[in-house]
């Protein structure tokens, strides 16, 4: 052994004091899986507690489950893309961030443009102050218990760029919370879409890389 | 790297053995002053010991280590709001197996100085620690090719730095 490769004596100190044993992190798909029971109770918890919305025999199962299946899928699949940024040597590139922004306003704006064709229902001019405080308040607030184990799974982690980890996890939670919620909100006008669920999913994603970045 | 994970301490002296010097050495590329590169490789080390719980035993270690000194170097850069000088110091780099015969070692490190950022870091990387460029794409957080094309950019600037450089002279002792 060469000497002058033996850790300094304060760094050694300082390691040996804290070197209790710990378990390695489980991949990140494994990890993901936490979510699942959360995901599953922000699926079903708004048409459950609240009401179904009234126009799902219009859409057909596609539109209404099937498309906020797809909504949870991809918000659990954004969360494991954020598990994976969080450990350090496997960052994703620029490129995938890049996918995984245009995935989640792709699959959104489809979602909301089918279910217009379908089954448009605007906005009464009267109720348009209530209904947008309730989607906004609703898919936020809803969103917050995901966000919460979402950045406490990061945190476990190591992240090196904590606000686009806190990012991420913002947009799956927000997906994960929209998808329940978009089975009790029946208004399926764009601008009540994009102004209000989209508008709260962008709002938890501000959220999560803004509590991220406190370490 | 495991056997540190489960809270051993000479698991750990024998990682500081393995990593150190390749770690000195990156962290001097990235920030390109000596002073400073003793004390990033420590808070390197201290980093690795809080976050040893991140490390995945399927991962090679090294790619993980990288990772979190790159970060140190770029926080520490940041935090005295300033670029690496250009023609700064760089450490005492290996000579580049593919890069040898285009000059000597103190053309070539004077080649590597002048060069862009990222491309130095891909070309060292891969060139003089090995790493593949999958690696360095997670490492750095950009693609696979993009990781390639910047060693191969790097490559083909240092072929034009010591071809046009004048001073650069190649192992036979003819001006380039």
């Amino acid at each position: 052994m060469n000497d002058r490769e033996a850790p300094p004596l304060a760094l050694r100190e300082a390691v040996a004091r804290d070197l209790e044993p710990m378990q390695a992190l489980a991949p990140p798909h494994v990890r993901a899986l936490w979510m699942v029971p959360v995901a599953l109770v922000l699926f079903t918890f708004a048409p459950a507690a609240l009401s179904v919305r009234g126009d799902t025999q219009k859409l057909g199962f596609l539109l209404s489950w099937g498309a906020s299946f797809l909504e949870t899928a991809l918000g659990l699949g954004i969360v494991a893309i954020a598990l994976r940024e969080a450990v350090p040597g496997t960052l994703i590139s620029r490129r995938i961030i890049s996918l995984v922004w245009a995935l989640a306003i792709g699959t959104v704006t489809l979602i909301t443009i089918m279910t217009w064709r379908v089954s448009p229902t605007p906005l009464l001019q009267d109720g348009l102050g209530f209904v947008w405080r309730v989607c906004v308040a609703g898919t936020f607030v809803s969103a917050l218990p995901a966000l919460a184990l979402s950045l406490l799974l990061i945190r476990r982690a190591f992240p090196l760029r904590p606000a686009l980890a806190g990012a991420l996890c913002g947009v799956g939670s927000g997906l994960l919370a929209d998808s329940g919620w978009r089975m009790f909100c029946h208004f399926t006008d764009p601008a009540h879409v994009f102004g209000a669920h989209i508008l709260a999913i962008a709002a938890v994603t501000l959220t999560g890389a803004a509590f991220a970045r406190r370490r | 790297m495991v056997a540190y994970q489960q809270g051993d301490l000479t698991a750990f002296d024998r990682l500081y053995r393995q990593l150190a010097p390749c770690l000195r050495g990156y962290l001097g590329s990235l920030v390109r002053d000596p002073a400073r590169t003793p004390d990033l490789v420590q808070e390197t080390f201290l980093q690795l010991h809080r976050s040893r719980r991140a490390y995945r035993p399927d991962l090679p270690v090294r790619p993980w280590a990288f990772a979190i000194a790159r970060n140190v170097a770029l926080m520490d850069m940041r935090s005295r709001s300033r670029r690496p000088q250009t023609g700064g110091e760089l450490p005492d780099l290996p000579v580049l197996p593919e890069a040898a015969a285009l000059g000597d070692r103190e053309a070539l490190r004077h080649a590597l100085a002048a060069l862009n950022d990222e491309r130095r870091e891909a070309i060292l990387l891969h060139h003089v620690w090995g790493f593949s460029f999958a690696e360095i794409a997670r490492l750095v957080g950009v693609t696979t090719s993009g990781a390639r094309l910047r060693s191969s950019r790097g490559m083909a600037d240092l072929r034009t730095a010591l071809s046009n450089g004048g001073a650069a002279t190649d192992r036979s002792g003819v001006r380039w």
